[in-house]
């Protein structure tokens, strides 16, 4: 095991680039899809109506209530240029009573404004329908007022007495692009064992005494510790150097990316027992993992997928059980106790995977 | 010492190799030669334990070791066929990590390595990764990684495949010479006749999964002690001509390339006569005409009807 564990590392250490590259990658693709929301997503808000500065004054004040997003009024030509450039995600068109989205992709955050913008037109469309009924001008300030000593008042409290805690899309979505750039990398080690095989450097390892437990340990335990080193020195990178919000309990978290990262290179096994060339690999595995993050909802909200089936499938796949562990201790305190049930699950798909796995790539031998 | 004993190997139903026997002796130069997908590397895969055959025997000393493979894979060397290298590596560093799984470990370690590439002579470029070699290097390191653990088998499966003339007489000096001095039982795979000739004592010859013929040079060489192989140059080549020689009485066989002539003959006829009137007949001039002895290459021909590289 030690020897096969040592050429893999040796392998690196000629071509340190690679790991350096996905250390990166996991940065960049965080700062650029999850940045904007750490700090506030810019949004431009624009109209074009004839009392367009009236319109725009109106919805600007409206809109910015949320620390989450600061709206910033430009001109229709400005706004429609910088999301066209990709400066900004996201630009809102106003009228007097409606909106329209103006995007130039269908990026993570569009879906974030696009749940506020609309919880603020229906609000308005509420008071407008109210004023219209009672015949009354007053009917905003009235409301505001008795809201102030409403009747029945609801405060909510956290498990530990303590307010409800802010959830931040930004964290789960640095997360989800740490576990991207990880699933990748960890395929294509898990793919060396193919890659060997092609070659015949398996074969000579068959014909000598180490075992095949061995061999299996050596590639897998590599590939796991050498993931692990780029998920922790990411986070770490995020954690102390950033400042980005990724918990206080930094242990457990390592602690669950490490069941998560054991899970998935199982599953890569389990693809390598399917395929007879790393070419095969090379173009399966990364048509596969994308879609992962997709079904598991790790880019959404917690929530936005309801639909059972899509669940079920995130339910096979690791990543929806480690995001579910990950954010219960990043916005909840989650400790061990509480995320045991994501690990043992994670475990299991673990090991079934891994199992079957390592059977394919054994019948395939013969 | 070794010994397959109507050994099969189908692959979904299909045969790839059919009651093979074969043996080697404890010293001796073993050649199994073959055309390409005549079933030489199935077999090997068998012997050396990397594929379970459908059915028959593997014996070392006598003792069947098919579901007991580790006796065999102690002694033993395999040389494949494609490069079982890290590209990545040095030379030294493939050796250190082929010799490890072998349970070598310190001095030791290094003495193999040393004296591996020392036989293959490389050496002073230990240090250099493995990519930066040209194919007939890494085809010697390819050899150097089997004898790490001094295996007395060596089995080699077309180790000179695409390489330069000069890295080839390395590596079959190289294989001579662990043969000879150091007392290594050899089976050398080729489709190469010269190099089977060359090196082995005995040679099996496979086609289409099955043992066709077996034994010293010597041996296979008497099958066309009846024949004569007479190689004529011509001015130009006619095919009234090619047929009217294929007629003459005692004539096998009759080859045509470009302006060139084989024929294989019952030993002792007079062809010249017969030749020099019919090249007259159609105005061809006989530029060259002489007697071969047969060739090993002559007795695959006359056993598949084929020549090795078809």
């Amino acid at each position: 095991m030690k020897s096969v564990m040592w050429a893999q590392l040796m392998k690196d250490k000629r071509n340190p680039l690679f790991i350096l590259l996905f250390i990166a990658a996991s940065i960049v693709a965080t700062i650029l899809f999850a940045g904007g929301i750490q700090t506030p997503t810019m949004v431009a808000v624009f109209s074009e109506e004839e009392n367009a500065p009236e319109i725009e004054e109106k919805w600007h004040e409206l809109l910015n209530v949320d620390s989450s997003f600061q709206f910033e009024i430009v001109t229709p030509e400005k706004a429609r240029e910088d999301v066209m450039n990709g400066v900004i995600d996201v630009a809102v068109n106003v009228t007097e009573t409606d909106y329209q989205i103006v995007i130039a992709s269908e990026l993570p955050t569009v879906s974030f404004v696009q749940q506020h913008v609309e919880k603020v037109f229906q609000r308005e469309a509420q008071f407008r329908a109210l004023e219209e009924a009672k015949g009354d001008k007053n009917v905003r300030s009235k409301m505001n007022s008795y809201l102030k000593n409403a009747p029945i008042q609801i405060e909510a409290k956290g498990l530990d007495g303590e307010g409800l805690p802010n959830f931040n899309l930004g964290t789960q979505l640095l997360f989800a692009f740490v576990f991207l750039v990880a699933m990748f990398m960890l395929g294509l080690k898990v793919n060396n064992v193919t890659n060997d095989k092609v070659s015949g450097v398996w074969n000579r390892m068959i014909l000598s005494p180490i075992r095949k437990t061995g061999m299996y340990s050596g590639y897998i335990l590599y590939t796991f510790l050498i993931t692990m080193f780029q998920v922790i020195v990411v986070l770490i990178l995020f954690k102390y150097v950033m400042n980005y919000e990724v918990g206080d309990n930094l242990g457990l978290i390592l602690l669950i990316a490490s069941f998560f990262v054991f899970s998935m290179i199982s599953i890569a096994m389990l693809i390598t027992g399917f395929v007879k060339t790393p070419e095969q690999f090379y173009s399966i595995y990364p048509s596969v993992i994308p879609l992962i993050p997709l079904v598991s909802g790790a880019y959404m909200m917690p929530g936005t997928i309801s639909n059972p089936v899509l669940m079920f499938i995130a339910d096979l796949f690791p990543m929806s059980h480690a995001m579910d562990a990950i954010m219960s201790v990043v916005f909840y305190d989650a400790g061990l106790r509480d995320v045991m049930m994501s690990l043992l699950l994670m475990l299991l798909i673990g090991v079934i995977a891994m199992g079957l796995g390592i059977n394919l790539i054994e019948r395939r031998n013969q | 010492m070794l010994e397959t004993i109507k050994l099969s190997k189908s692959f979904k139903g299909k045969k790839a190799v059919q009651d093979v026997n074969l043996y080697l002796d404890s010293g001796e130069s073993v050649g199994l030669l073959g055309p390409n997908g005549a079933g030489k590397s199935t077999t090997i895969s068998m012997i050396s334990s990397l594929i379970k055959p459908t059915a028959g025997e593997i014996k070392l000393n006598g003792v069947n070791i098919i579901n007991n493979p580790e006796q065999i894979r102690r002694i033993l060397g395999v040389v494949p066929q494609e490069l079982a290298l890290y590209e990545a590596l040095s030379a030294y560093e493939n050796l250190k990590f082929f010799g490890s799984i072998y349970k070598i470990r310190g001095n030791e370690l290094d003495k193999s390595i040393q004296r591996a590439l020392e036989i293959v002579g490389l050496q002073d470029r230990q240090k250099d990764l493995v990519k930066t070699f040209s194919g007939g290097m890494k085809r010697r390191v390819n050899i150097a990684a089997a004898l790490l653990h001094h295996p007395k088998i060596l089995i080699l499966d077309e180790p000179t495949v695409g390489i330069d003339p000069q890295s080839r007489n390395h590596i079959l000096e190289t294989v001579r010479m662990l043969n000879k001095n150091e007392g290594t039982t050899v089976m050398y795979t080729s489709h190469y006749m010269e190099e089977v000739e060359q090196l082995c004592d005995r040679l099996y010859i496979m086609d289409h999964g099955e043992i066709i013929a077996s034994g010293t040079k010597g041996e296979l060489l008497s099958i066309l002690s009846t024949e004569d192989t007479i190689k004529v140059q011509l001015s130009k080549m006619d095919d009234r001509f090619v047929t009217q020689v294929k007629s003459i009485e005692g004539v096998r066989k009759v080859e045509a390339a470009n302006t060139n002539l084989k024929i294989i003959a019952k030993k002792g006829i007079n062809l010249v006569s017969e030749l020099v009137y019919l090249s007259e007949q159609h105005h061809i001039q006989l530029i060259n005409f002489h007697t071969e002895n047969p060739s090993l290459e002559d007795v695959f021909l006359h056993l598949t009807g084929r020549t090795l590289r078809d």
